[in-house]
């Protein structure tokens, strides 16, 4: 049988969808989940033959489901227990726990800033360009910079506010 | 008129998509560098944050577990979703699975990364190990071929490969796998970097004038030196390109636009020398006049040349620090204006060169998802 335009969205775009959430939620396997929803929420809304425009709205979705899981704390439990250190170079047990502590309050710093710049960090941080990231949030390229900026110093602002 | 946050910020991540004249005025204002410099500590302490454990993505499971969240019932199919949802969908079982089968394995891509220029300048004999140099230094370093002869560069030649089965069957060392490429990456080229062996041949004659010419004399020289060898053996590399032509960059071509970069792998290249040894040739080397005191006593405090690797650091461009790539001590090249990064590593006999338009941030993320 032939592949439908859905498979090779699949193929071309599953492991970008599941980078973007997993930048959210700094888990890959509840990554992995994020991004199986969006796919079954994709084909329900698109059906077999997708379109040019598909990719960008699971791009988009990834990042807004991942963002819901942690804004409703629907597994709040799991991910905690999921939630990977920041790579580290010691094999200080303190320094891990501390850096999972971090990990901790950035993703749920994540989930406190404005929406539309807690997406741009995800789609950025998974390694879209700027005009992937432009044409994903239907927002000019130029805007993107600005936007990118301003998140990024509000989420230092927002876990450093936090951590006083 | 200083440019935007938003310019700015492309400017660390996109330089090459920033109009030159306002890339220029950011390299030139002061105010513009502190401004870009507070923004690159933000992405990178962002970068440090939402950095997870990596794993590749199985896209195929990952299929055959988005068909499997389909259950017929007798009413019809409905689809249960991985956290227990149900949803209708009557042919999704069907489509997913004949795509499998259709589409075979894929999971794993291949990437490569780096700079040809980088690449080749570690098998260059007078750039033995991690060196901060300035221009003048580079300079006076070249000026050591005037205390010789240097032959066999001009052997190396650079053979593009239709594949990284064939580049890899070529060399003899498979081509570099990386499992994460950048958005937007373009479809890589393969290429073989011959290898061979390039000797330096100590000319005392020529030595004592290039010092005359310095305005100094030749330190004593230690018996056997004068027409002593030291020979630098370099194994094919592989070169695994993405955006840019490698060929194109040796011939002094600039970097297209876009996600530009290249990766390298070759076997650690090997040092030899006859009438001394060249931690003696080297030393002697390192003391004629000229040659700047600073940069002598760092590569003397490398160490047996034969055992490292020399990699310049050009200090008006660039800064460099110690990395760790998937437990491998390395060496990130950092380009201040965000114009470009590299990173070398070594790791089971293998050195590893990846370079481009990057961030280092992105050059980091190439190299540790590279094997």
């Amino acid at each position: 049988m032939t592949p439908t335009s859905f498979d090779r969205l699949f193929d071309e775009e599953y492991a970008r969808v599941a980078a973007i959430a997993r930048r959210v939620l700094g888990d890959p396997a509840a990554a992995e989940d994020v991004a199986q929803e969006v796919f079954l929420d994709l084909h329900r809304r698109f059906g077999d033959n997708p379109g040019a425009k598909a990719p960008a709205w699971a791009r988009t979705a990834a990042a807004h489901t991942a963002l819901n899981l942690i804004r409703t704390n629907r597994r709040r439990a799991v991910r905690e227990e999921r939630f990977a250190p920041t790579p580290s170079l010691s094999n200080d047990p303190e320094a891990s726990v501390e850096a999972a502590e971090t990990t901790r309050a950035v993703r749920a710093a994540l989930g406190r800033i404005p929406r539309r710049q807690a997406t741009v960090l995800a789609l950025r941080y998974s390694g879209l360009s700027y005009a992937e990231i432009a044409s994903s949030l239907g927002i000019g390229v130029n805007a993107v910079g600005t936007r990118l900026r301003r998140a990024e110093a509000r989420l230092r602002k927002e876990v450093g506010d936090a951590s006083v | 008129m200083h440019p935007s946050d938003g310019t700015l910020r492309r400017s660390l991540d996109e330089p090459v998509a920033v109009d030159p004249a306002r890339r220029e005025h950011i390299a030139r204002c002061a105010r513009c560098a502190e401004r870009v410099q507070r923004m690159g500590a933000d992405a990178t302490w962002v970068q440090a944050m939402l950095t997870s454990s990596d794993r590749a993505v199985d896209v195929p499971s990952a299929r055959a577990r988005l068909a499997g969240t389909e259950i017929a019932t007798p009413e019809g199919v409905r689809a249960r979703g991985s956290t227990g949802r149900l949803r209708s969908r009557n042919t999704l079982a069907r489509r997913v699975m004949a795509g499998v089968a259709v589409a075979g394995v894929a999971s794993v891509v291949l990437v490569a990364t780096g700079g040809a220029q980088d690449f080749l300048s570690l098998f260059q004999p007078s750039q033995l190990a991690p060196v901060p140099v300035t221009a003048a230094d580079v300079r006076s370093l070249a000026g050591l071929a005037s205390y010789g002869t240097v032959t066999g560069g001009s052997s190396i030649a650079f053979l593009p490969e239709p594949d990284a089965a064939a580049a890899g069957a070529a060399a003899g060392l498979a081509a570099p796998v990386v499992a994460e490429l950048p958005a937007g990456t373009p479809a890589p080229k393969y290429a073989v970097v011959s290898g061979g062996v390039v000797t330096f041949t100590f000319n005392a004659d020529l030595a004592r004038t290039a010092a005359a010419r310095a305005g100094g004399q030749l330190p004593a020289m230690p018996s056997g030196l004068d027409g002593s060898m030291l020979s630098v053996s370099i194994a094919p590399a592989v070169v695994v390109s993405y955006g840019v032509d490698p060929a194109a960059l040796l011939n002094g071509e600039g970097v297209p636009s876009g996600i530009a970069f290249i990766v390298v792998d070759t076997r650690t290249p090997t040092v030899s020398s006859t009438g001394v040894t060249a931690r003696q040739l080297e030393d002697y080397l390192l003391s004629v006049p000229g040659i700047p005191t600073g940069v002598a006593s760092e590569i003397r405090a490398i160490g047996n040349p034969s055992q490292t690797i020399a990699v310049p650091i050009p200090v008006d461009l660039a800064t460099g620090s110690s990395v760790t790539i998937n437990g491998a001590r390395g060496l990130l090249i950092g380009d201040s204006t965000g114009l470009g990064s590299a990173v070398v590593w070594q790791h089971n006999g293998v050195v590893y060169a990846i370079a481009g338009t990057l961030t280092t941030n992105q050059v980091l993320g190439i190299a540790r998802s590279t094997h």
